[in-house]
């Protein structure tokens, strides 16, 4: 390993102070609120949201509903990626599955929940072609659907990561021994992936935990955690204290659930072989999976087509002609084309600078010998515990009286700390793969080690610089939880405009501003799948 | 006797391999030997029967296996990383497949097995815990245990270095005698083909360039493809080894 330099001190310096300003002391500031009250500090704030009723059943609420939705996601995305990398399907099909799951990504959670009632309401489309409406969509049902929709991508992507990953020639061995099937799976599927099952299942429980855009637009009368947190920081009676109290409280399943996860580690293998190796072939096998994930596919399509239709028609569900009138209108309104500007600006600001600081505290943490190299990892965790809710929550106490308060700085700072983790440990994962001489034998050849990560280390990671970018792009604009308290009216967001409009019934609207949000993703995803394609492309052609 | 007839595979368009013709005794070793990409390790597949051949017939002791399923064929494959199963030990590797078998081997067997290999002293040991050759000898207990008629071995020596090398080698010869066991064996290696086996099938382009006994293929080489890039090779090596010894043949 190469010494440390001067250099390396001095890019350190700063990401230390960053994370110390805006991810420790908001989050100290939250704890230090929690316990006041009045003039004193004490527990009191706890005791008396032990003994509020109202919110215990809330939080009882939210702890259900998110097993379930969990449960059920962890699931499906299971048997979606087990279709992708254990049977033989169709490419056209292969890749509209593909699509369909992934898509709901590039959207708000709080277009979730208006889509589902567009879809499962008293006129929704689905409603329609059904008679009349399978179930109600307010409360339990639409949080359950919601959040389902809302996870299962995420935990797609995990387990279709994991599942590259899996030597599939223990499906030969095993059959050559003579495995009955279940014997087959358990030992060449489900053991390899236990971890990642694990991890899906504690993900996606956290996420719809803390998620507030879903209940915001569907929770009706079926309280949970985050609306009571919102209640209490932005409803009629406001409590600030007692809001910092649920804020904590709702970090405590977050914390078990990173334990459990730090936990089940521990039951990870390790697989070398990913190279692609023959299938048993069986037919029964294909079509089952096929018919399974085309039905899955189809369902979420079917649920967002609302988004398409209801913005080009007259007036839904009575005047079904298309028009471009409400499109138009929307343009006319210079309050929602500034809200969009907001969002283009947020979004892409986040993503330069979150994607140079989550570089640099990847390299400083991989690539050299710095004492303070671990801090990173834990920043890491951090971040990833805390809920957007509670971390936007932390910014409002602690920066309420600065010049930050209400300007788009802010709203940029949140989104870097809230979406950390991620881009995080894309960098590393990137950086510990690279061949580790490189720094040495770039201090062979008289470079400066700054120098040597500029021509060599740089060049050769384009490809995760690119998917970086775009996480935090895509993040930064779909946000409602991490930005709802610490936005101002001047600095409106394209998310956060939809839960105002919302009160005003404008469901157009609300619509319309969701597909400029899908548009500009999907067009910012292309683009940047293209530059990092191309770039790992050329890197090949200098390989070989 | 295992008899290939005229093997075709093609994958779309693509033809992978061609007219592969040719018949193993019991007991033989033989390797099947060619650039990588030549269609070596899809021969070995559809003789496993995990890849259907497109033409051409499979016949083992005189019977059509063509259209067996894997399982019924009874043949049995070690791979080149072993794909031993990480969460279990070495001796619940060994015993893995015994637990789907109708007869029941006896402890006595299986101990065999154990002491033939030397694996012993390994048996509690985790996967991870083993070296490349005892990896290597556990995967070939985990098949030998199953009792196949005909042993397939996938780049057996690729991932192991110098000297275990040597003793592998033997050990593969010690099996194929003591069991009678035909053993079939991929390999990109000239020198490990033509001093490991009993015959040699050399691969060029999906298509036989010569199958015959090392001896017949070191003198009468058929064609340029295997006196360029089989036979060239191990003069160069001969060339370099007697110099090092400072000994002269022509």
């Amino acid at each position: 390993m190469i010494k440390s330099t001067p250099m390396m001190k001095i890019l350190a310096l700063p990401l230390l102070l960053f994370f110390t300003v805006f991810l420790i002391a908001p989050l100290c500031m939250v704890a230090f609120q929690s316990m006041r009250f009045g003039a004193h500090y004490t527990f009191q704030n706890y005791s008396e949201l032990l003994q509020n009723s109202a919110f215990l059943q809330a939080f009882l609420n939210s702890l259900i509903v998110s097993s379930c939705a969990a449960l059920i996601t962890t699931i499906i995305a299971f048997l979606l990626a087990y279709t992708m990398h254990f049977t033989k399907v169709n490419k056209g099909l292969r890749f509209f599955i593909q699509t369909s799951v992934t898509l709901p990504m590039l959207l708000p959670t709080i277009t979730y929940g208006f889509v589902l009632i567009y879809a499962f309401g008293n006129q929704g489309t689905l409603t329609q072609l059904l008679g009349s409406p399978p179930f109600s969509i307010y409360g339990f049902n639409g949080l359950l659907i919601g959040y389902i929709l809302y996870t299962l991508p995420i935990a797609y992507v995990l387990m279709n990561n994991a599942m590259l990953y899996i030597d599939k020639q223990y499906l030969t061995v095993s059959y050559l021994m003579h495995d009955r099937p279940l014997r087959r799976f358990y030992h060449a599927v489900l053991r390899p992936m236990l971890t990642t099952i694990g991890a899906a299942f504690i993900l996606t429980f956290i996420l719809s935990f803390t998620d507030f855009g879903i209940p915001a637009s569907v929770g009706g009368e079926y309280e949970v955690v985050a609306m009571s947190l919102y209640r209490a920081m932005l409803g009629a009676i406001v409590r600030f204290e007692q809001g910092a109290a649920i804020a904590i409280m709702m970090l405590i399943p977050a914390v078990i659930g990173i334990l459990l996860l730090a936990y089940l580690q521990r039951y990870q293998v390790a697989f070398k072989n990913n190279k692609q190796v023959a299938l048993i072939p069986s037919a029964t096998r294909d079509i089952a999976f096929s018919v399974f994930s085309s039905v899955v596919a189809i369902c979420i399509v079917a649920i967002f087509a609302v988004l398409l239709i209801v913005p080009f028609t007259m007036g839904y569900p009575y005047d079904l002609t298309f028009t471009l009138t409400h499109v138009k209108a929307v343009f006319m309104q210079s309050e929602l084309l500034q809200d969009y500007r907001n969002s283009i600006i947020v979004a892409s600001i986040t993503a330069l600078l979150g994607t140079l600081l989550a570089l640099l505290a990847a390299l400083l943490n991989t690539r050299t010998p710095l004492k303070t190299r671990r801090i990173f990892d834990w920043f890491s965790i951090l971040t990833n515990t805390v809920p957007g809710m509670v971390l936007g929550l932390s910014y409002l106490f602690l920066f309420n009286d600065s010049t930050l308060k209400g300007t788009i700085l802010i709203i940029v700072l949140c989104n870097i700390v809230h979406f950390f983790t991620t881009p995080y440990t894309m960098a590393k994962n990137a950086l510990q793969k690279m061949d580790h001489t490189w720094e040495v034998t770039g201090q062979l050849m008289q470079d400066t080690w700054f120098a040597t990560i500029r021509r060599v280390v740089l060049p050769n990671m384009k490809a995760t610089i690119f998917q970086m970018l775009n996480y935090y792009f895509l993040n930064a604009m779909v946000t409602v939880s991490g930005v709802i308290f610490i936005v101002s009216t001047e600095t409106m967001l394209v998310s956060t405009r939809i839960k105002e409009l919302q009160h005003f019934a404008k469901y157009t609207d609300i619509f319309i501003l969701s597909l400029f949000i899908l548009v500009t993703n999907l067009l910012v995803k292309l683009v940047l799948d293209y530059l990092s394609t191309k770039g790992s492309r050329q890197n090949n052609e200098n390989e070989s | 006797m295992l008899e290939l007839q005229h093997i075709k595979k093609t994958f779309g368009d693509k033809v992978v391999l061609q007219d592969i013709d040719i018949t193993i005794q019991s007991g033989e070793i033989v390797s099947l030997l060619g650039p990588s990409g030549c269609g070596k390790t899809t021969l070995l597949n559809i003789i496993l029967g995990l890849v259907q051949q497109s033409e051409g017939r499979l016949l083992y002791e005189g019977q059509d296996i063509s259209q067996q399923s894997m399982q019924l064929r009874g043949f049995n494959i070690v791979f080149q990383d072993f794909a031993l199963f990480p969460h279990l030990n070495a001796y619940d590797n060994i015993v893995y497949g015994l637990k789907n078998k109708k007869q029941q081997m006896s402890k006595q067997q299986i101990q065999e097995y154990i002491d033939f290999l030397e694996l012993q002293p390994h048996l509690t040991k985790k996967i991870h815990e083993l070296s490349g050759g005892q990896k290597q000898r556990v995967a070939i207990a985990r098949t030998l245990v199953m009792q196949p008629k005909v042993l397939l071995l996938d780049e057996p020596l690729s991932a192991l270095d110098g000297v275990i090398k040597e003793s592998i080698k033997e050990r593969i010869q010690q099996i194929a005698q003591q069991f009678n066991l035909t053993t079939i064996i991929v390999t990109h290696d000239p020198e490990e083909a033509l001093t490991l086996s009993d015959k040699v099938l050399i691969i060029n382009d999906g298509s036989v360039a010569q199958f015959g006994t090392p001896r017949e293929i070191i003198q009468q080489p058929k064609n340029a493809f295997v006196e360029q890039f089989i036979l060239k090779q191990l003069y160069i090596k001969r060339h370099n080894i007697y110099q090092l010894f400072g000994e002269q043949h022509d």
